[in-house]
């Protein structure tokens, strides 16, 4: 009996609906392991791989570099030495039946929705089916809820995952005058009220986190579990240049210099993504309001926020997922560390392990989820 | 995000600047008439739509309908810039900024720099190019090198709605003369546009599109040509990297020899005519500037030296073609 394999374009991400073969890493003939990279595919915000779902051999490419495929095209084909050309000619026919056939709307964009809070509204984009628990995503300093493009979806195979534009980032409202960081976790609190009811798991990355701890101290009798992503408030460490370059440039060669800052493997970043960030920053009000928040994060001395006390409360388990080479806020000394927090180390990624090593980091998230 | 047109997004943008700024005014023909409406005002929106609405909202103080004279009108706009108010003048097509070249070569561009420096001429000049429309030879040409040739000027050239909007409000609040053209065959096509107000810095490209075998530069309605072509020359392996460099003066040097230097390979495409045009100017810059990093000839991609023909065949073959870039790109890859 044989077995063939598809290779096929990921979604990444809620609004991703096509992606653009950037790099087969192993030829046709190849052999490939499970989990090993074989494809390099770029979207408008990021290049990232596809591992082999399968072992096997890498019998067929289909979509060669430098194709734009829609999510769930066939890219590739693995199989073992049984399966006979033709069987894989048959295959790849069919693929094209089964991907018009395939679950309605799967390659289109979901809408996100803003949700009224006091002082404005909070945008939120909604993945997975109905669920009594919902993860609830919080991204970091200058991002939006496409930081999770990765995420996202592989986490909302079996549960309701809720991505939110914090306050002064993306579409949501951003917060009005002093009491900056109460007024956001105030904010962030009441929408989550709204669309999680239940019981949350709390996935949060960098300035995020000080939000998402927060929010558990206050909700912690319905938190199921707290997955902080190089989180703010465990340590005074951090250069405050990042944040106050990060608001200042204008232009996109600067601005990429900054944000090659946040990867360990620059090459990353597509020019999409710079442009995505520079469409950001100049609407009228936006590196105020980024100012205001980049005063709460950290000053001369170094950070401001402390989240550990609030860790050390909770019941709940907390890990700490970190890039080894995070250059923006460096890994704390585990001394500093609270006893009942899990730190899991991500090799070779900088401060975006959820990009950068989105499937290591989407394993250890829904490990800790399913711990609580 | 709101999806609206080239039209609407500079729509916003002169609604939003004119309520913001009382200084802001607008001057143009049937800017609020309109030719064949029987007196009704804002009967079609201006020419083009683009000014819709404003004079319902603004009052005809400010939105003020000329005669067709467009000597007086730009000399007019050029004077009440530098007297305090920040005008935006509308030609209805660029091809009759020929009646009115003194006043922005001779006037405009020079107050600045013949009064020392101390008078700031905050003047906007919209105007409409390029084939396409079946307009003529007196009516569709793309005459931003003879602008960018002027020192004093700005010249902005958008190609997207989202560009358009921001591109608009940074030329508004500039306080120097800019000419921003908007290709006639753009208005209706659509992208994202944010509701809030935000500018766009001159002298700073676009990347349109990552690539690294061959960079295409492109402007104005060109950018949608180079997409295409680089769609094409990605279905034959063959991956371009596309760069708009939004305003001709300031030039994005920067950016055009960054990327120069990594690929190697460069075709520029240009709806000019090619003589002393936007595209002979790049290329000279590349030349100069990089000649090691280059593998291969810099090709051109632009109209013929000839005016815009009427008939429309001839209208057709003369504007740059997708087919005709892919042809120039892999003549330079397969070298």
């Amino acid at each position: 009996m044989s077995s063939i394999e598809a290779v096929t374009v990921p979604k990444w991400g809620m609004t991703m609906t096509e992606g653009k073969i950037t790099q087969w890493m192993v030829g046709e003939g190849g052999h490939v392991t499970r989990g090993q990279e074989i494809l390099e595919i770029e979207t408008t915000k990021v290049t990232n791989v596809v591992e082999a779902a399968a072992t096997g051999t890498l019998r067929r490419i289909v979509l060669g570099e430098g194709t734009t495929a829609p999510v769930g095209a066939l890219a590739g084909v693995i199989a073992d030495a049984a399966a006979t050309s033709e069987e894989i000619d048959a295959f790849i026919a069919s693929y094209a039946d089964r991907l018009g056939a395939g679950e309605e709307g799967e390659g289109g964009a979901s809408a996100p929705r803003t949700i009224a809070v006091d002082g404005g509204v909070i945008n939120v984009l909604e993945a997975g089916p109905e669920s009594d628990e919902t993860a609830v995503l919080l991204h970091g300093f200058g991002g939006d809820l496409s930081t999770w493009l990765f995420n996202q979806s592989a986490l909302a195979e079996n549960m309701r995952v809720v991505a939110v534009d914090l306050p002064g980032h993306g579409a949501s409202s951003p917060i009005a005058g002093e009491d900056v960081f109460p007024k956001i976790v105030a904010a962030v609190d009441a929408a989550v009220e709204a669309v999680a009811p239940g019981r949350i798991h709390l996935v949060a990355h960098s300035f995020g986190g000080a939000v998402a701890a927060a929010i558990a101290a206050k909700r912690s009798s319905r938190v199921g579990s707290l997955t902080l992503i190089a989180p703010i408030g465990l340590s005074k460490q951090m250069s405050r240049d990042f944040l106050v370059d990060f608001v200042a440039v204008e232009r996109r060669r600067p601005l990429l210099g900054v944000l090659e800052r946040l990867f360990a493997d620059p090459s990353k970043i597509t020019s999409d993504m710079v442009e995505g960030t520079l469409r950001f920053k100049r609407l009228e009000g936006v590196p105020e309001a980024l100012s205001a928040i980049a005063d709460t994060i950290a000053d001369d001395n170094g950070q401001l926020q402390s989240i550990a006390g609030q860790l050390r409360e909770l019941t709940c388990p907390v890990t700490l997922l970190w890039g080894e080479r995070d250059e923006i806020v460096p890994l704390p000394q585990a001394a500093d560390l609270p006893e009942n927090v899990r730190l899991r180390v991500i090799p070779a990624v900088g401060h975006m392990p959820q990009m950068e090593a989105s499937s290591a980091a989407n394993e250890a998230i829904l490990e800790n989820i399913q711990r609580g | 995000m709101a999806q609206k047109s080239f039209r609407q997004a500079l729509n916003e943008a002169l609604h939003f600047e004119m309520g913001r700024d009382p200084r802001v005014i607008m001057m143009g023909e049937d800017l609020t008439g309109g030719a064949g409406a029987n007196g009704v005002k804002d009967a079609w929106g201006g020419p083009f739509g683009v000014t819709r609405g404003l004079l319902d909202a603004f009052g005809p103080e400010r939105i003020r309908d000329t005669p067709i004279s467009e000597a007086a009108f730009i000399g007019a706009a050029a004077g009440a810039a530098l007297t305090g108010l920040r005008p935006i003048a509308e030609i209805m097509f660029v091809d009759f900024a020929g009646v009115c070249l003194d006043q922005i070569m001779n006037q405009a561009a020079k107050f600045r720099y013949m009064f020392g420096g101390r008078a700031k001429t905050p003047l906007v000049v919209r105007a409409t190019y390029g084939a396409g429309s079946r307009s003529g030879s007196q009516h569709t040409q793309a005459l931003y090198p003879i602008f960018t040739h002027i020192p004093g000027l700005k010249v902005v050239i958008p190609s997207t709605p989202y560009d358009a909007k921001g591109l608009l409000l940074q030329a508004i609040r500039d306080d120097d003369p800019v000419i921003f053209l908007e290709h006639k065959m753009l208005y209706d096509t659509v992208g994202e546009v944010p509701d809030g107000a935000y500018t766009i810095p001159f002298g700073e490209a676009r990347v349109a599109r990552d690539g690294k075998d061959v960079l295409i530069v492109a402007i104005g309605r060109m950018v949608q040509v180079a997409e295409e072509a680089a769609r094409k020359l990605a279905a034959e392996g063959i991956s371009a990297c596309i760069i708009d460099p939004r305003t001709t003066s300031p030039l994005d040097e920067d950016t055009l020899l960054e990327f120069t230097e990594t690929i190697g390979r460069v075709v520029i495409v240009d709806e000019a005519n090619p003589r002393c045009g936007v595209a002979a100017d790049i290329s000279a810059l590349l030349a100069d500037k990089c000649f090691d990093a280059l593998k291969a000839p810099i090709k051109l991609v632009t109209a013929p030296h000839s005016p815009v023909p009427y008939a429309p065949n001839l209208e057709d073959a003369y504007i740059p073609s997708a087919d005709a870039v892919v042809k120039a790109a892999t003549s330079i890859i397969k070298r």
